[in-house]
This record gives structure tokens, C-alpha cells and sequence, in this order.
């Protein structure tokens, strides 16, 4: 449910908004939502990376990754048309870790406010 | 607990969030970049282009058509000149504003805001060298000018106009990367684009190390080695020529024309030689279809974004077709229905530097014209990313820019040993201009006459503007604002105190070397001598090898009946002149008894060699290492004195003396004991070849071939690894007509058929888009690498049809 609320707002609210919105999107979702650590942690962090991970590939595709691959080796990547998966994964990577810590700060605010929730 | 659980973690991610949006060293933001909606994924592009569109946009006063071909050039028609000139900012803005900002920044001084504290120095060279002084005036001058003050002002809106219609997520690659916006454009910043070009051909110098030279061997051995016309020539205005005019007075050579003998420790940038071009025209007499083919190939370093931008541009007056200058209005190389046009460098002495004299540390004053004079301040300021800005005080005399001096003089940048002390800068591209006006004539020109009244309004740098009309006209200028000078002066340095060391004018322009359907029926240039000894006035004393050109003009002596694929042919001419005029020499000193197996392997390889610098030549890389060798072998222990810069000479001196001097003094290295002779070095040399190219490929067998030696590759303009071309498998040299190098050579190749029916063919390493993820970023490279060139779309009309046009936009004013 987490999960699919971050995924859902995040894709309409980063169409016209900088990326950063994720974070206090997944802290307030979370805080509404989440039902432990792991779940607040998880759901978020998944959420952006598919989410990212799929909008990655919808620009990166028709473009014949293009794009991806030049990328990958400005980051040292060794020189292979594959190397734009590891871009798109480190995309992932980075907006899941962003949204994640986000959604964890806020059960550990709902939490020390004294919200409905199971301690673990 | 709970409580510092929940700080603690919020204040991590807090951080975590600025961290990940903000730019650490070369490091970009990594969530922003990364970011699928706004960061770079979204420059990906698929490939369909420019799909049809039509605008309204606040500005305009008309409507504007614009047509897309198959390579993403646009094709743009429009009602009235200030609407041409808005819509060639906003569309060249579309696909290059990165380039037209960076190129603006770097010639400007302003990297560090963007690059951070690394920049500063380079900043600072910038600043002195008066880059932006340059472009000042040159806006005060054509300001003065109401049409082109209105077609830049045209062109600067619709740069804005575009600039203006971006979000952040829809900044190009680099912006992103970087981690910063775009600024609006100013006509300054056009200035500043045409003054880099005349610091990329005209901020070349040699007078420091001629000094040094001087102070060490004397003059006699000086003129010797440096000679003021070259052993073998083949001048752009072919010898014999009767000049047309009766020369102005020439300054006298003043008695005392040398500023001090003291040596220096400074090291100025030389022109690159790489940096220059090619260019000609048969007349309809040499061409199959009677009417004039012209040819035009200009050399710079190669870089994606290429440093051109392909366009036609139509409005009442005008309908013309080319490359451009991203930043820069109109069309600076190309063609219309009735003309054809083109551009080499000359490489004039246009940069002098004059000894100042001050009256104390303070530098308030100098002496000149036996007085003391104000120096003039000028404070820069450098803005650096992360929000200091630092000052930097300039000192002007009525030279120019005192580059540095003493107490300013930073010790950790390697370019300031480039700059020297206590010296002005007297340099063309200083003085106001309004060179614009050139290109707009030209643009419109329909005849010879017009070309002849363009050239007028040209200053710097100065370039060998090459014509052919389909009125069956030919034609070739060496032009620009040339000053007048007395013989040699600014081969060395000039003492700033006597006014008879200052230029003292200019040549007439109607005196700049010209010549109008030659006999031989073809005009030339390739950067070498404009001129033969019996020209009354003094350009320079130095230019480009005659390689080029001689081979230019025998295989243009022999041709008839020349149709694009002969010309084509001779862009792409591998033979190297050099070769054929040192090889046989080169061979007969080579003791082949003393050769080891992989040296004689090599020997026979090179002997059998043909000369032509193709890509699976050995044979080539062998020669190129041996030659470049020698010369080292040569000179490096008379001239090569770390402490006291010098040069070496001309290579055409080097051929010289290996032919005409087998006893010469300076084949004898002083470095040692034993007393070196010419065939001592030759082989030396050549064994040093053959061992590079063991230590750097192994045993000889195909990864010698030239084309790996040179690996040829078009780098990123601001060398983003991973933003470049791939190798390029190419032939090509410095000294042959197809001048092709590891990251310089031919940045356009143009080819213009005039007759009825005008027909011209290009190409460019690179494509129209500046964004690397546009199929368009690269897509004419190997077309360029393979020698090939494209048919270049050319509508006489808004409404013709062509199948290769595949999408319009329409431009509507509000």
C-alpha cells in the first residue's frame, strides 16, 4: 500500500517538480503509512527505484542508449553497450536511498510523537 | 530514544538530500543528474526530430517558415531581416546553447563561476589578454552601424526567446552536469565568439623565443636560420603578378629596432600548425560544366559539438546557405544561387609585444614618445563558483593590456610562463571592428563587385577570402586590417617607448594582395606566403609550410574538365610533398649495415613506401617519426634550453639545409663529445622511430599502420570523457592537401558548384545537434572519416519541393 502510494504521487508530483519532492513525500506518506522500520524503509525505497528505473527506460530506449552508454563512461565504466543498465541501476540506487531514509525519518517522528504503530 | 532515532535520521536524510543535490568537484549533483524526469535521462532523444510545430513568439514581426531536412539542418525562410536573424538565435540556440555558452565563458574569463577555483588562472590570462576589451570595442564600432546593430539585436532576442521557454528539466546535457542555468544572451557575447576565432588564428606569437635566439646566437646566424622568405614557395598570388596600385609610403626601418638582449624565461603560444586551411577555385575554362567549382576546407581542432553550424537563411534581400558560427549571426562560409565563397587563414603578424618601461614599482606611469604617460587601470572582476569573487587589476597602456607584470605574476600556473613581463599587447583583434558587416554583404552578394565591397569592412583575423561567381568569375583576397609596418617589425620584440616601433596605420585595404581570373585559371590558398618578394608591404615574415599548396596547385596546373569528384579527390589527397623531397636523401644516408633485423624490416618498408599518407601505410609512420625526429636531433641541444625558450626553424629551413647543407655546424650535437654528422643524426633518428614504434605496438605488423599511429578522434568541446567520437580509421597529415590530424584537421569540407542550377556538397565531423543524446550529436562523422560528403540541401524558394525535407515549424508573431 506504501508502496503503491510513493510510486503513484511521485510520478505525477516529479512531472513538474524537482526530485527532491520525493523526500518529503515519502517522510509524510510514511508517517501516515508505514507500519514498521523495515516497511517504511522498503516500501519507499522501492517504490522510487522502480518508479525511476521505469522512467529511466522510457526515455533510454528509443534512444538506443545512446545516452546511458556515453554517461557510463564519463563514470569510469569500462567501455561496453551494456554499461547504460548500470547507470540506470545506480539511478535507482541512489532515488531508492533518497526516499527511503525519508521514509524512515518519518515513522521515527510519527513513533517519538506517539502515533499508532507496532514497535518493533 | 525515540527522539534521537528520530533526529538522528532526520537529520541524516536532510543531509543526504544536499548532498545529493549538490555538485562536489567534477562531481554532479547525483540525484538532480540522475534524476529520470529532469535530469539527464530526459536529454535522451529518439529519433524522430523536430516534429511539425508552430509557435507564436513574442518578438517577431512577421511569420517564419522553417524546414528541416534529413540531417536536422535548418532551412529557414523568413519575411523581413530582423525576423531571419531571430530565428536563426532561437533555432541555432536549440541545438547549441552549451556550446554558445561555454565558447562564450572560456573566451570571456568566466569559467571559474561554472568549473570552481581550477579555472582562475586560466580566467585571468583571458581578462589580461583583453579578450573582452576586444569585444567591446568591437560592439562600440558596430553599434555605430543601425542594420547590423538591428540584425544582432534580432538575433540576441531570439536566442533570449528561446532561453526564456526552458524549464530546468529541459536544459541541455551539460548544463545538468555542471550544475548550472543558462544566462541570457547579450551582443557582447557574438563579439566575444568572433575574437576567439582571432585568438584561435591570430593570437599566435614568436617573439620571446626570437629574442632569446637572438641574445644567444647574434643576427647573422638569426637571419640565417630564420630566414624572411622560405627556400621553397608557391605564394597565393602567383609570382610575377604586377601589383595594380602605387604603394603608400612604407615606414623605415628605425636604427635601433631591438627593445633589450636580455633572455627570457617565458613561453608564448605559437599558431599551431594544424591550425589553417584549404581553398580553391577552377574556373568554368578548367571545369567540365563552364561554369566555377570552389572548394573550401578550414582546419581547426575537432570537437563535438562541432565548432560549425550547417543553415540557409532566406528573407527579402537574401538567400544563402552554409555554416555559421554558433553565437555569431549569418553565414560565414557558403554560397548562394550566383556566388561562392570561402575562407583561409593568412596568419599576418597582427600580435606584437612591446617592452614597458615604468617609471617605478608603482606602474602608474611609462615612458613613451620621451614623456612619462598614465597608465590606464582596469579592474576585472572573477566571479568563482562557491561564491568568492576575486579582482584583478589590469594595466593598459596606448599599446594595449600589459599582460603581466612582476609583482602580479603567479607562480603555480603553467600558462604564465606563457606571458610575459612587463610587456604589452598590441594585437588586431584589440581594436574596434565591425566585421559583421563583411558577412552580411557577402551573404548578399550576386558578383564580383559585391564581394570586392564586403571585403572592405574586414579586419581580423585576417583571412584569404576566396570567390567564384556564375557570372564565370574567380577571385582570391589575402584581406583584412593589415597593419603597415616597416620590414621585420614584430619578428622580435619592440621597445615601447619609441613611437617609431608603433604601427603606423594600415595597408590600404584596396592594396591587400588580390588577384582576379588568372591566367592559370584557379585560385589557391592553403596558408602559405600571400605574396612574392616584389609585394611592396610587409605582412609577416613566416607562414605555413608550401606543402599544401604546391601539391595544390600542380595537381590544379594538370586538371581539365574538373567535376566535383576531382575536386572531391584532391580534398582527400593523401601525397605528402615532404616525403618526396627528403626521402630520397633520407634513404641514401642510412647505413643499412649497421641496422638491426627490426630496423632493416622497417628500412625496406619505408623505401618502398608511396608517399601518400593513407591510413594502412607503415611506411607513413615510420617517415612521420623519422622526420619529427631528426629535427630534435638537430636542434634541441642548440635551441632546446629549458631556462631560455627558443623554437626550432621552419621545417622548409630543415628541408634546406638536410638537402643543400650536408656540413652544416648544427648537426653536431654540442651535448657531447663526439662530433655528429648529418648522416650521424639521419640515422639516429631513424632508429629512434623504429624503436618508438616497437615499444609502443611490438613487432611490426599492422597496428603500425598510420591510421592507428595517429588515432584520429573528435573529442568532447570540453573533454567530457565518454562525450567524444570514436576512433576514426582515417589517412591524412599535417603537410598534405588533406590535413587531417589526431584531433585537428578539415572541421568543414565544402564543395560549391555554380552554373545554372547551384549545387554544393559538405560535411562536418560531427551533426547539427549539440546534444549528445540526439542521433543528430554525431551522425555525419563517418561520413567525414571516410572522405565522403553530403549534397547539401539548397531550397530556392520557401515552397519547393523536396523529398528530403521532413518537417516545418511555423514562427508567429504575437
Amino acid at each position: 500500500m506504501l508502496f503503491l502510494l510513493i510510486a503513484i504521487i511521485s510520478l505525477i508530483l516529479q512531472l513538474f517538480l524537482p526530485w527532491w519532492i520525493i523526500a518529503p513525500l515519502a517522510f509524510g506518506l510514511s508517517a501516515w503509512k508505514a507500519s514498521s522500520a523495515k516497511n517504511a524503509f522498503g516500501s519507499a525505497f522501492f517504490a522510487i527505484f522502480v518508479v525511476w528505473i521505469v522512467a529511466g527506460l522510457i526515455h533510454t530506449i528509443p534512444n538506443g542508449n545512446i545516452l546511458a552508454n556515453r554517461v557510463g563512461i564519463m563514470l569510469n565504466l569500462p567501455e561496453n553497450s551494456m554499461n547504460w543498465m548500470i547507470v540506470l541501476l545506480l539511478t535507482g540506487i541512489i532515488g531508492g536511498l533518497a526516499s527511503g531514509f525519508s521514509a524512515l525519518s518519518g515513522f521515527f517522528a510519527k513513533d517519538a510523537i506517539g502515533g499508532k504503530t507496532k514497535i518493533n | 530514544m525515540k527522539l534521537i532515532k528520530s533526529v538522528i535520521t532526520a537529520l541524516f536524510t536532510l543531509v543526504l538530500v544536499i548532498v545529493l543535490n549538490t555538485k562536489f568537484g567534477d562531481i554532479p549533483p547525483l540525484a538532480k543528474f540522475l534524476d529520470p524526469f529532469q535530469g539527464f535521462w530526459a536529454n535522451a532523444e529518439g529519433k524522430k526530430q523536430n516534429p511539425e510545430k508552430e509557435l507564436t513568439i513574442e518578438g517577431l514581426k512577421g511569420t517564419v517558415e522553417i524546414r528541416f531536412d534529413d540531417q536536422m539542418i535548418p532551412h529557414i525562410f523568413a519575411d523581413n531581416n530582423h525576423d531571419l536573424y531571430f530565428a536563426q538565435g532561437y533555432i541555432t540556440a536549440k541545438d547549441r546553447l552549451w556550446q554558445m555558452d561555454f565558447q562564450t565563458r572560456f573566451a570571456s574569463g568566466r569559467l571559474s563561476e561554472v568549473v570552481g577555483p581550477k579555472a582562475i588562472e586560466l580566467d585571468r590570462y583571458q581578462r589580461r589578454m583583453g579578450m573582452t576589451f576586444g569585444a567591446e570595442n568591437m560592439i562600440n564600432t558596430m553599434m555605430n552601424d543601425l542594420e547590423i546593430k538591428e540584425l544582432s539585436d534580432a538575433y540576441t532576442s531570439g536566442i533570449n526567446a528561446y532561453i526564456h521557454s526552458l524549464k530546468p528539466g529541459d536544459y541541455p546535457f551539460e548544463f545538468k552536469l555542471l550544475d548550472y542555468a543558462p544566462e541570457d544572451w547579450k551582443p557582447l557575447n557574438s563579439a566575444l565568439l568572433l575574437k576567439l576565432m582571432s585568438a584561435t588564428l591570430a593570437g599566435g606569437s614568436n617573439e620571446f623565443y626570437m629574442n632569446n635566439i637572438l641574445n644567444k646566437y647574434g643576427p647573422e646566424i638569426t637571419k640565417n636560420l630564420f630566414p624572411d622568405y622560405p627556400f621553397r614557395e608557391d605564394p597565393i598570388i602567383p609570382v610575377g603578378t604586377k601589383w595594380n596600385f602605387d604603394s603608400i609610403k612604407v615606414p623605415e626601418i628605425p636604427k635601433v629596432n631591438l627593445s633589450n638582449k636580455t633572455a627570457f624565461n617565458i613561453k608564448t603560444k605559437e599558431i599551431e600548425e594544424g591550425i589553417g586551411s584549404n581553398n580553391w577555385a577552377v574556373s568554368g575554362k578548367k571545369s567540365a560544366s563552364g561554369f566555377p567549382i570552389l572548394a573550401n576546407d578550414p582546419h581547426l581542432d575537432l570537437t563535438l559539438p562541432s565548432i560549425w553550424y550547417q543553415i540557409q537563411l532566406a528573407s527579402s534581400d537574401m538567400n544563402s546557405c552554409g555554416v555559421s558560427i554558433p553565437g555569431s549571426p549569418g553565414i560565414i562560409i557558403g554560397f548562394n544561387q550566383d556566388i561562392a565563397w570561402g575562407l583561409t587563414n593568412v596568419g599576418a603578424d597582427v600580435l606584437d609585444w612591446y617592452t614597458i618601461k615604468f617609471k617605478d614599482d608603482t606602474k602608474k606611469e611609462y615612458w613613451y614618445n620621451n614623456k612619462w604617460n598614465a597608465v590606464k587601470l582596469r579592474i576585472e572582476t572573477i566571479k568563482v563558483k562557491g561564491g568568492s569573487t576575486l579582482t584583478d587589476t589590469v594595466l593598459y597602456t596606448h599599446h594595449g593590456p600589459v599582460v603581466y607584470t612582476s609583482q602580479q605574476r603567479p607562480d603555480n600556473f603553467s600558462k604564465i610562463k606563457n606571458i610575459p613581463n612587463g610587456h604589452a599587447l598590441r594585437w588586431v583583434a584589440h581594436d574596434g571592428s565591425n566585421d559583421n558587416r563583411t558577412f552580411y554583404l557577402l551573404n548578399r552578394a550576386k558578383n564580383y563587385t559585391d564581394y570586392r565591397k564586403a571585403l572592405t569592412y574586414y579586419s581580423a583575423p585576417a583571412q584569404n577570402f576566396i570567390f567564384a561567381s556564375a557570372e564565370n568569375d574567380i577571385a582570391i583576397t589575402p584581406n583584412g586590417y593589415l597593419p603597415l609596418k616597416w620590414r621585420g617589425q614584430g619578428k622580435f620584440l619592440l621597445d615601447g617607448t619609441d613611437p617609431a616601433n608603433d604601427w603606423q596605420g594600415r595597408i590600404p585595404a584596396e592594396h591587400n594582395p588580390t588577384i582576379k581570373n588568372p591566367l592559370r585559371n584557379f585560385v589557391s590558398s592553403a596558408n602559405q606566403f600571400p605574396n612574392d618578394p616584389s609585394y611592396p608591404y610587409y605582412i609577416n615574415w613566416e607562414y605555413a609550410g608550401y606543402e599544401r599548396a604546391h601539391r595544390i596547385n600542380k595537381r590544379l596546373s594538370i586538371m581539365t574538365q574538373a567535376n566535383i569528384d576531382s575536386i572531391q579527390n584532391l580534398q582527400n589527397d593523401n601525397y605528402s610533398i615532404l616525403a618526396e623531397n627528403i626521402m630520397p636523401t633520407l634513404i641514401s644516408l642510412v647505413d643499412s649495415k649497421k641496422l638491426n633485423a627490426s630496423e632493416r624490416e622497417a628500412f625496406n618498408m619505408v623505401s618502398k613506401w608511396n608517399k601518400f599518407f593513407n591510413a594502412s601505410e607503415i611506411g607513413a609512420s615510420i617517415f612521420e617519426l623519422w622526420h619529427t625526429n631528426l629535427a630534435i636531433q638537430i636542434w634541441q641541444d642548440d635551441l632546446g634550453d629549458p631556462k631560455t625558450p627558443m623554437r626550432f626553424p621552419s621545417r622548409d629551413r630543415n628541408v634546406e639545409m638536410l638537402l643543400n647543407e650536408p656540413n652544416a655546424v648544427w648537426y653536431d650535437n654540442v651535448k657531447t663529445a663526439k662530433k655528429e654528422t648529418r648522416s650521424d643524426v639521419v640515422n639516429a633518428a631513424f632508429k629512434f622511430a623504429v624503436d618508438s614504434l616497437n615499444r609502443k605496438f611490438g613487432l611490426m605488423d599492422k597496428d603500425w599502420a598510420w591510421g592507428n599511429l595517429k588515432h584520429t578522434n573528435v573529442p568532447h568541446l570540453a573533454k567530457i570523457a565518454g562525450f567524444g567520437s570514436k576512433f576514426l580509421n582515417n589517412g591524412g597529415s599535417k603537410t598534405s592537401v588533406n590535413a587531417v590530424s589526431a584531433n585537428n584537421g578539415p572541421s568543414w569540407r565544402m564543395i560549391v558548384a555554380l552554373g545554372k542550377n547551384v549545387k554544393a556538397y559538405g560535411v562536418f565531423p560531427g551533426g547539427e545537434s549539440g546534444n549528445p543524446g540526439s542521433y543528430y550529436y554525431d551522425d555525419m562523422v563517418d561520413t567525414w572519416s571516410e572522405g565522403k560528403l553530403n549534397e547539401l540541401v539548397f531550397l530556392k524558394a520557401k515552397n519547393e519541393k523536396s523529398d528530403r525535407i521532413i518537417s516545418t515549424w511555423k514562427f508567429t508573431h504575437h
